[in-house]
């Protein structure tokens, strides 16, 4: 009996944790930042890129989604060293909402309203 | 006493003065209509001209903001100050015309005009192909130092003027063509009427003579009446006849003014008018003081024959005619028929007459207002529809 309980409670603070490792980390952190940490190119200056194809909020993420849905060479906002060099990704596996939120939470973490002075 | 000289006589029927000030009227506002539109596209062109101006220096503004961005660009977010110039202002919008950030004071931007003034400010558009920190639209502001706009209208002032004078002296020259029927056609009715008098003379002169001649006291009542009417008619008609050759004859003759003793012109000219004004069974009544006026005794006497004769002509079977005389002032009222009060400003009109069953070409009045005018005596008109007409003529003592 007393075994018992005591491994119901060591399950319950192992799911808390894990519930609370879930909640530190958003859909952007989780999806996007492991993979691009491995290039030298940072989701910053990737981001830059996309303002200097696609100017405002709308097209920026539209043009990101299309993108992810649909990864071609001809498609990328990167030189074509970039792509020979690290290829093309994966479509993405999120769902449209997901991908969505994404978006969002990039755009938010690096657009350049509000922050020139 | 003497009356000034007034030279500037109305030489202008009031009808052609109405027709050419409707003329002119018009004229002039289509005149200043042409002269405002040329102005509005002198204006335009002109501020055109200084835009492009603008848009040589403003241009090489955006080229540098550009490569200032481009730098911004590559080096955001380590450096966030958006580059500044002392010489111009500027502001940066995305693709969908929101702003990404500004430094300009007028905030309302025309994104489809490349250049434009705004309140005081010049805006110039640059559309970026390469959208750093995503620029779609650079916007170079400077402030307008509206010189261009004082030297324009500076020029429309001067050159509308100028432009407004000529107009008008060619509308002037054209009223005066436009006018040549009306007055050839007076001057032929003057041409007449100046042939038909020389034609008067004699005879009238022959009848007149004759009647004074005659000794009506052996004549029996019956005949006597008879010449007395004879006597009536050919004084009417030297009236009419002396009016006639003042105009066409006298009224270039030299005056000859000299002190009038005005009482004695009055009571003669009321006693020459007397029979005509008894065949109405018209009455007189005289309120005369002693009066003077430095004038031509020919011209004093048409306009008392004019007043008087018109204040029998137009008055009543057994009606009164007062005349009173004062030091500078005259009036004849009579109890006729009176006109309107709207017509009385044309009844100086010549060949205008306002009641057709009277003979006459309606030139009397009209010699009146000339000689008036000519020695600056005012005269003045008030009439009610029968109740009668009284005319005072006034004028000043030295």
């Amino acid at each position: 009996m007393g075994k018992r309980l005591r491994g119901v409670l060591v399950t319950i603070v192992f799911l808390n944790g894990v519930s609370l490792w879930g909640e530190s980390e958003n859909i952007f952190e989780r999806n996007c930042v492991p993979c691009h940490q491995e290039l030298p190119t940072s989701l910053g200056e990737m981001f830059k890129s996309y303002l200097l194809v696609y100017s405002s909020e709308k097209f920026v993420k539209a043009g990101i989604k299309h993108y992810l849905r649909h990864p071609f060479k001809s498609l990328s906002v990167m030189s074509d060293l970039f792509i020979d060099t690290y290829g093309i990704k994966k479509p993405t596996h999120l769902t449209p909402k997901e991908l969505d939120e994404a978006i969002d939470i990039y755009w938010e973490k690096f657009k350049v309203f509000d922050k020139l002075k | 006493m003497s009356a000034s000289k007034n030279r500037a006589t109305n030489s202008l029927l009031r009808s052609e003065k109405k027709s050419l000030y409707r003329f002119l009227a018009l004229y002039v506002a289509m005149v200043i209509f042409g002269i405002t539109l040329l102005s509005a596209f002198y204006y335009e062109s002109q501020k055109k001209l200084a835009l492009s101006n603008y848009r040589v220096m403003m241009a090489q503004y955006a080229y540098i903001q550009t490569k200032r961005l481009k730098v911004l660009h590559h080096f955001f977010p380590d450096r966030r100050e958006y580059p500044r110039d002392p010489r111009f202002t500027s502001a940066i919008y995305d693709i969908e015309f929101h702003k990404i950030f500004s430094l300009n004071r007028v905030e309302s931007i025309r994104f489809d005009e490349e250049i434009y003034l705004t309140n005081g400010y010049v805006h110039f558009i640059k559309g970026l192909d390469t959208y750093y920190l995503g620029t779609r639209y650079l916007v170079i502001e400077v402030q307008d130092d509206a010189k261009w706009e004082v030297a324009i209208w500076k020029d429309i002032a001067l050159y509308g003027t100028i432009a407004f004078v000529l107009f008008l002296l060619f509308g002037l020259y054209l009223a005066k063509l436009f006018l040549k029927p009306m007055r050839d056609s007076i001057m032929l009715l003057d041409r007449f009427i100046k042939d038909t008098t020389h034609e008067l003379n004699t005879p009238l002169s022959a009848i007149l003579a004759n009647i004074e001649m005659m000794d009506t006291d052996v004549m029996v009542e019956k005949n006597r009446k008879k010449l007395e009417r004879i006597n009536i008619a050919a004084k009417t008609v030297s009236t009419l006849y002396k009016d006639l050759t003042f105009l066409t004859l006298e009224q270039e003759k030299k005056n000859e003014d000299e002190h009038l003793d005005v009482k004695e012109i009055v009571l003669d000219r009321v006693e020459y008018f007397d029979i005509l004004a008894r065949s109405k069974q018209v009455t007189f009544s005289l309120a005369l003081d002693d009066a003077t006026l430095y004038m031509d005794r020919r011209k004093f006497t048409r306009i008392i024959d004019n007043l008087i004769s018109n204040a029998i002509k137009y008055n009543k079977r057994k009606g009164a005619i007062k005349i009173t005389l004062e030091p500078n002032r005259l009036i004849i009222e009579d109890s006729g028929i009176g006109i309107d009060e709207e017509k009385i400003p044309l009844m100086f009109d010549r060949y205008l007459r306002f009641n057709s069953s009277e003979g006459g070409f309606g030139i009397g009045l009209s010699i009146v207002k000339k000689i008036v005018d000519e020695y600056g005596i005012s005269i003045d008109v008030t009439s009610q529809k029968e109740v009668g007409t009284k005319m005072e003529i006034r004028w000043e003592n030295d």
